[in-house]
């Protein structure tokens, strides 16, 4: 890339005036070049597209986005980063592929382009990303390949806080209390009491943990699968129990959207979920619940609480030929101005920067239904960031180790095997999965 | 008409209908708004809006939409010129090697497309053809190109011989007998292969999830990409859908006077 | 050798020069968009190949691995049994209910002749959007045929996610999907069957009954069997239904073997593994082809 880095850097300077740049008058770098870039369809890039005007006249160049469903997206990167092409400059970094593409080589090291002045100026404050958002974003080497636009929090929702009020249950803070509360409430007003969508690899680790078992014996370093213990047949009875009692008819097979919607719609009432999933019950226009829904961090078990937190980041491809322009995009699409503009016009709940989650635009933006779920919100990815217990998830053979564990709940769910029988036969299927991969295993 | 008649009459509409429910629903879920879609017991009068076919038009559907006609056109006409030759050979020709020559089409025809997935994907990379109408065309021939060659031979194996050896007798060159005599007998046949080559290779999904990113992507895998990672568009997929079957069925019209015209069994019979 | 046989003859080399020429470009072109293909993916198979660990690429240090690996694998064989199960069932309703329709529609009533595009539209929607109906109608939330179910006083469960339902609703969503496709290959014969064929039946008096018994259905053998051959074929590609509707499970009950290789492909990049079962499934295939053009006597007509 031959581009002067004197025009680079006034360039950055006229972005903090926030698209007063028409008139600067100079040479734009990348003008006549195309930016790819790709990502999951997401509320946060139908935003960010309505500004993508103010990146192109600023810089010449031209952006060609592409959002596809979140499976096909996943696909199609995957297969394209491991050619090496160079069809894409900007990509999503999903949470479940990170570790595999980082750890193939796959992305391009950020941290070189973070600390170079010339490419990135001090206020950008790259360490702004919340750690637990940033974990996955990065190597053992503490090497950063992505930064994070998106962090999922798992908490609590209730749809209909008047029918528990009635029925004198609190939201419930244990496994306990909120079998006691789905008990106490299923049926009532032809509700089912519990509801969740069918990724259970993401849904059921909170609870696998909380009665203190683990997916990996101690990743990312030992991978050998610990889902035959039985703290892990015991969660698993538990969860598939809940499911099979409280969830509606045909809930196993519920996509987010599905499982969103029976919330909504005030046919179920409780769903531990990422955040995205949730503020829609408050905000989103066909709501029903927007008056009673109540939300609450996720229930302990005897062991712990372990909420589910998750990021997606936006990183480059090792392939790429326009890195500089892609890294350009990226600092534009996540600074701490976007970001808060975005709070503020659209109501985004996810970003991951600290200074604007501690921002008035974010709490009045998560002041839902009365409730600061800003707070509940921030508290759930420091938890994820400081104890490292969602590592599990980063590892390279996360996403088929995560196949067999949803087949195995899904067996026990349905009624085709007893817990004991899946979970021994998920934790030998593991085992195949990971053999195949290469991946050395304890005792084997 | 008989009674036996109205009786077989009414049976098939009744059959027709129930076949078309299901289609039915998905066409006038196109018409409802999200809310409308979710609402229960569903609404059988309602007013319809057309939102969902005026947000698909403005998204990069219309590009999707026309790719997929190139594409799947291409894919009918190179595989028809290409392999109807061939069948009649086949038909016709009493050479010894016919027997394993049926044998690879039919098993490049019955090949899981999987097989075929990753050589091609990175051969395009190198070739520069992933994203491209030739890339997708080139992949469409593995199936259709058999598809023609083993829907082809049966016709041509029930047209008598007898025919073309009277134009033989006449002085007519094989090339003459086979464009002259054969090729407008076989028209029903002919319509009815170049109806599925265009409907194989306008609803694959399978390949052109792979091979294309944007420019080239086809109008399946832009429905497919309706359904969001916040929310199944459930209105926008149903306009799609509906969108994405009109040539065909279009096509399908178009190509049925020679199914019923073509009576070809009447000629064959002299 | 008099002249008129040495004209013989030279119309007979003319001959075979046309049928030759028919033959090479579909030949040619077959050779490198299949054979080369086929080759890569039995030469992957020997290998780990795996595209996050870059190293495998070329390692045939244990050539046999896969295969080894597939013996152990009790989900491979579980998919073995879904796709036989899918297969027969879906092929057996399909060419039923195709052959039915097409004897029911072959006459020259206009309405049947309005009728016969009709049944033509589930085929002709793409298999993603076919993929779609189904979802709705399996799902209860907002699916018309629970709605009209529960009017009725009846409860079903999510046929989707019921181990006992599951491969059914995948079966009838198939079965829906192709039988036109039958049923117009079988229309299709229909129409040049030979009119002497059906005088002489009836000459002789024969009922409705015999008459599709003996003299419609072995006229209509060759291409029942045809048709038939080509659900085989895709009922062993079965995708966008399972992709949408089931994702193989619940569990692993509608896991064929196809979706199980693909997964092992593109969701975990275990190409070689994932070439290993594929060239299995080509080789059955192969087999399969083999034994129907025998049946058939194709290549071998005297």
């Amino acid at each position: 890339m031959t581009h002067p880095r004197i025009a680079r850097r006034s360039l950055l300077a006229g972005a903090a005036a926030l698209g007063a740049t028409p008139a600067l008058g100079q040479a734009k770098p990348y003008a006549g070049q195309t930016l790819n870039g790709a990502a999951f369809q997401s509320t946060f890039f139908e935003y960010l597209r309505g500004y993508f005007p103010e990146f192109e006249e600023r810089t010449g160049a031209r952006v060609n986005f592409n959002t596809q469903a979140f499976p096909v997206y996943n696909q199609r990167t995957d297969l394209e980063l491991s050619t090496r092409g160079s069809a894409l400059d900007v990509v999503n970094v999903t949470f479940i592929y990170s570790g595999r593409w980082i750890g193939a080589g796959w992305l391009t090291n950020l941290s070189d382009f973070v600390a170079d002045r010339n490419r990135t100026p001090a206020d950008w404050d790259a360490a702004d990303f919340v750690s637990g958002a940033q974990s996955a974003m990065t190597n053992a080497q503490g090497q950063t390949f992505g930064f994070a636009w998106e962090a999922g929090a798992m908490l609590l929702a209730a749809s209909r806080a008047d029918i528990l009020d009635r029925a004198n249950q609190p939201m419930p803070t244990t496994f306990d209390a909120l079998l006691a509360a789905c008990d106490a409430v299923q049926g009532r007003e032809s509700m089912t009491a519990f509801v969740a969508d069918r990724l259970h690899h993401w849904n059921w680790i909170p609870y696998l943990m909380g009665m203190g078992g683990q997916v990996f014996r101690d990743p990312p370093g030992n991978l050998t699968p610990m889902l035959g213990t039985p703290e892990a047949i015991r969660a698993a009875q538990w969860y598939a129990d809940l499911l099979s009692k409280f969830a509606p008819s045909g809930g196993l097979s519920f996509s987010d959207d599905q499982a969103m919607r029976a919330q909504m719609s005030g046919r179920s009432m409780f769903r531990t979920q990422a955040i995205t999933w949730l503020v829609p019950l408050a905000k989103h226009e066909e709501s029903t619940v927007k008056s009673t829904v109540r939300y609450a961090l996720m229930p302990a078990g005897p062991q712990g609480n372990y909420p589910g937190s998750n990021s997606h980041g936006l990183g480059i491809p090792a392939g790429s030929r326009r890195k500089e322009l892609a890294w350009e995009f990226i600092q534009w699409a996540l600074s701490k101005d976007m970001l808060n503009r975005i709070v503020r016009t659209h109501g985004y709940p996810s970003v991951c920067r600290r200074s604007v989650i501690t921002g008035e635009a974010f709490k009045t933006a998560l002041t839902l239904n009365g409730q600061d779920v800003a707070s509940l919100y921030l508290q759930v990815l420091e938890l994820g960031g400081r104890s490292g217990y969602m590592k599990y998830r980063t590892v390279p053979v996360f996403p088929q180790v995560g196949d067999t564990i949803n087949r195995g709940i899904d067996r026990i769910a349905t009624r085709q095997q007893g817990a004991e029988a899946a979970m021994r036969q998920t934790q030998q299927d593991a085992v195949q999965v990971l053999t195949r991969a290469g991946v050395r295993l304890d005792g084997g | 008409m008989t009674s036996e008649r109205r009786i077989l009459n009414l049976l098939a509409l009744a059959l027709a209908f129930l076949a078309m429910a299901p289609f039915l629903w998905l066409l006038q879920m196109s018409f409802k708004t999200n809310a409308q879609v979710f609402t229960f017991p569903p609404e059988l009068f309602f007013t319809p809006t057309l939102e969902n076919y005026a947000a698909l038009w403005n998204t990069g559907f219309r590009q999707s939409f026309l790719n997929s006609l190139v594409v799947s056109t291409a894919a009918t006409v190179l595989p028809m010129l290409l392999g109807v030759p061939a069948a009649y050979a086949l038909s016709r020709w009493q050479a010894r090697a016919a027997s394993g020559i049926s044998l690879w089409i039919l098993a490049s025809r019955m090949a899981p497309p999987i097989a075929f997935t990753i050589p091609y994907f990175l051969a395009y990379r190198h070739l520069g053809l992933i994203d491209t109408w030739a890339g997708l065309v080139l992949i469409y021939l593995t199936f259709n190109l058999s598809l023609v060659i083993w829907m082809m031979r049966p016709f041509f194996d029930q047209l008598p011989r007898a025919l073309e050896e009277a134009a033989w007798i006449d002085g007519a060159t094989t090339a003459q007998g086979f464009w002259r005599i054969v090729l407008p007998l076989a028209a029903p046949g002919l319509a009815a292969t170049a109806i599925l080559c265009f409907l194989f290779a306008w609803n694959d999904f399978f390949f052109a999830l792979i091979l294309t990113r944007t420019e080239a992507m086809t109008a399946p895998v832009a429905v497919v990409n309706f359904m969001n990672y916040e929310g199944w568009e459930w209105g926008r997929i149903a306009a799609g859908g509906t969108m994405v079957m009109l040539p065909v069925l279009v096509f399908s019209l178009l190509v049925r006077k020679y199914l019923v015209h073509g009576l070809t069994g009447g000629a064959v019979k002299g | 050798m008099t002249a008129a046989s040495v004209r013989r003859h030279g119309v007979e080399r003319a001959r075979t020069r046309f049928f030759q020429l028919c033959l090479a470009p579909s030949l040619a072109v077959l050779a490198v968009i299949t054979l080369a293909p086929a080759v890569f993916l039995l030469v992957s198979s020997l290998t780990p190949l795996d595209l996050t660990r870059p190293e495998t690429v070329g390692d045939f240090s244990r050539p046999l691995e896969n295969f080894r690996l597939m013996l152990a694998d009790g989900r491979l064989g579980n998919s073995v049994w879904v796709q036989a199960k899918l297969s027969f069932w879906t092929v057996l309703l399909q060419l039923l209910i195709g052959f039915g329709l097409a004897l029911l529609l072959n006459s020259r009533d206009r309405m049947i002749e309005a009728l016969r595009t009709v049944f033509l539209i589930p085929m002709v929607l793409p298999p993603i959007v076919v993929a779609i109906i189904w979802k709705v109608i399996y799902t209860p939330d907002i699916s018309p045929m629970h709605w009209g179910l529960s009017v009725l006083g009846v409860t079903i469960p999510s046929l989707i996610t019921d181990p006992d339902w599951a491969l059914t609703a995948i079966i009838i969503a198939d079965t829906w999907q192709w039988f036109p496709f039958t049923m117009l290959m079988t229309l299709a014969a229909l129409q040049m069957m030979p009119q002497e064929l059906i005088d002489a039946a009836k000459v002789d008096g024969a009922s409705a009954w015999q008459m599709t018994w003996h003299v419609t259905l072995p006229f209509l053998r060759g291409v029942l069997l045809v048709a038939g051959l080509f659900r085989l074929i895709d009922s062993i590609k079965a995708f966008p239904l399972i992709f949408i509707l089931t994702d193989g499970g619940p569990g692993s009950l509608t896991e064929v073997t196809n979706y199980y290789s693909f997964q092992q492909a593109f969701n975990f990049s275990l190409l070689g593994y994932s070439s290993a079962i594929t060239v299995v499934l080509l080789a059955a295939s192969i087999a399969l082809s083999w034994v129907i053009i025998r049946a058939i006597g194709w290549g071998h007509r005297d």
